[in-house]
């Protein structure tokens, strides 16, 4: 048997269109539409800026106490929680107190973060956080090797309203390095 | 001062004169296509610098003036250099040919001046299309000198769409010579007086509306504009002959190509659309009785036409998507080619039964 199958054969409209242009007038027709009756929809960013939800994994921070001491106790957690090995900390022993330690050094390569917030999870003592700044462009990428007091400082401008000490929250809370003697009284 | 030197002297001053329109008109143009692109996509387009953008251009061009300068090791650094002067120049240079105003004549010094026209030689068409086609040389160069595979070939490939569509644009060009009789381009824009109905584009005996068409089309393909821009397609093949230019080089062949925009839009109002000729016979201001103010509404008129056709560039690029390289060659070849040598026998045809 012979195959019936044959080429699409153009009816004379679909030439007449084809010859025509006709689609490319159509789409020519409401580009100029487009022009007549202008409508811009874009946000426009510098001057436009979008609210962003609460939990926005933004620039890492550290956080103080409303008192002012850091929170950070140098655990290394956040660093060994770090899928990208941004974190670095060097933790060294408060002097005089040979059971407390604090972060000597801090530093957090910028240029390899992924805003994944493992490290905030990580953090028992809640001393990092995820702000809600994005806009860090640069043009050297020395200036996203952040250290411990340019962190602080994004955090002290990100979160204005901050914690009371560990050791004046609840009395279970805080149990993990703070030799406290005395204990607060609950609130009520 | 000499004969030779007043001439000189003329002559500068008609080139210096063009080549400023030109300047601003290519600066003007960068802004004036990323405003239109953003009102056809409900953008906004440049905004920033200045007030509504105006300052854009000058922005873009102290930008580029401080790139850094690359040419890549193992580069032919003479030609790699050349490159973009190569584009540059043929671009430029057909202007010269170019009747912006009334075919005027005025004696200053026993030297007959014509204001609006920096050379009217009797084979102005053959010589832009002669210089249009040196372009090609400069990306073929650029892309070999850059010594990339990449730049290369598509320096081939850029070359090889030029030139099928340069083939184009000069049959459907010569209709119009067969009807003018002359391949000078103010005697072909004086034979268009009258009312528009004497363009070429509606002329009798054959009105060259196909072949009008086929020169947009093919227009649109030779200056690498959307939708034929297969030699930038920095989406899909991260760009051709220029990968490995940079900064300022880079910059120049986007001037050639915007130049060469205007001076196609030139030749097309000049040829298809009676150029400096306004669509009624005579001008408004002589009928008010200021017949030496009339070169004013000419030059408006040609400026009008000149600058319909590049918003028409535009338009095409808000609208329409690229080709694909096998589709832009079939269309060319296949389909313009014959239209063009279709409406070259036609007219004959006509011409020959009718005069």
């Amino acid at each position: 048997m012979l195959s019936t199958v044959r080429s699409k054969r153009l009816s004379l409209s679909e030439w007449l269109k084809t010859i025509t242009f006709y689609e490319i007038l159509v789409g020519m027709k409401a580009t100029l539409s487009h022009v007549l009756n202008y409508r811009p929809i874009t946000l426009q960013y510098p001057h436009e800026k979008r609210t962003l939800p609460d939990n926005y994994r933004g620039m890492l921070a550290l956080l103080r106490y409303d008192d002012g001491t850091e929170k950070c106790v140098g655990c290394d957690l956040c660093e060994a929680a770090c899928p990208s090995r941004v974190i670095r900390v060097v933790s060294a022993e408060v002097p005089g107190e040979p059971t407390k330690r604090y972060s000597k050094e801090y530093y957090m390569d910028m240029t390899r973060c992924l805003f994944c917030g493992m490290c905030v999870d990580a953090c028992p003592v809640d001393a990092l956080g995820m702000t809600r700044e994005f806009e860090w462009a640069v043009f050297d990428k020395r200036q996203l090797h952040l250290n411990k007091q340019q962190l602080l400082a994004i955090g002290d401008r990100s979160f204005p309203i901050r914690e009371k000490r560990l050791e004046l929250q609840h009395p279970n809370v805080a149990f993990f390095n703070v030799p406290f003697t005395h204990v607060p009284p609950k609130p009520n | 001062m000499s004969e030779l030197g007043l001439r000189l002297a003329i002559s500068l001053t008609q080139i210096g004169a063009i080549m400023g329109i030109v300047i601003v008109t290519v600066l003007l143009l960068t802004l004036a296509e990323r405003k239109v692109l953003g009102w056809m996509q409900d953008r906004m387009g440049p905004m920033e610098v200045g007030p509504y953008g105006i300052l854009q251009p000058f922005a873009d061009a102290i930008k580029l003036f401080f790139k850094e300068d690359i040419i890549p090791a193992g580069a032919n650094k003479l030609l790699f250099t050349m490159a973009p002067i190569i584009c540059l120049i043929p671009a430029f240079i057909g202007f010269a040919v170019i009747p912006w105003g009334p075919n005027w004549t005025f004696e200053i010094g026993g030297i007959t001046v014509k204001p609006f026209v920096i050379s009217d030689i009797n084979i102005g068409i053959l010589y832009i299309l002669a210089f249009a086609s040196l372009g090609a040389y400069g990306i073929i160069i650029g892309g070999w000198a850059s010594n990339s595979k990449y730049s290369l070939l598509g320096g081939l490939r850029s070359a090889a769409q030029i030139i099928s569509y340069e083939l184009n644009v000069g049959l459907s060009i010569i209709g119009i010579v067969i009807l003018a009789g002359s391949l000078s381009l103010v005697k072909i824009t004086d034979a268009q007086q009258g009312w528009f109905w004497h363009w070429y584009l509606f002329a009798l005996p054959a009105p060259q509306i196909f072949a009008f068409v086929v020169y947009v089309i093919s227009a649109v393909a030779e200056t690498n504009r959307v939708p034929f821009d297969l030699p930038e397609a920095e989406s899909e093949l991260v760009a051709g002959f220029f990968t490995e230019y940079s900064g300022l080089r880079f910059a120049f062949f986007f001037l050639a190509e915007y130049a060469n925009m205007v001076l196609v839009s030139c030749v097309a109002a000049a040829l298809f659309l009676g150029g400096w000729n306004a669509p009624y016979p005579g001008t408004i201001l002589e009928l008010l009785g200021l017949p030496s103010l009339a070169w004013i509404e000419n030059t408006m008129w040609f400026a009008v036409k000149t600058y319909s056709f590049l918003f028409l560039f535009f338009w095409l690029r808000a609208t329409l998507p690229r080709l694909r390289y096998d589709q832009l060659m079939k269309f060319g070849w296949k389909v313009l080619l014959p239209i063009a040598l279709a409406n070259i026998v036609v007219t004959s045809i006509a011409v020959f039964f009718t005069q």
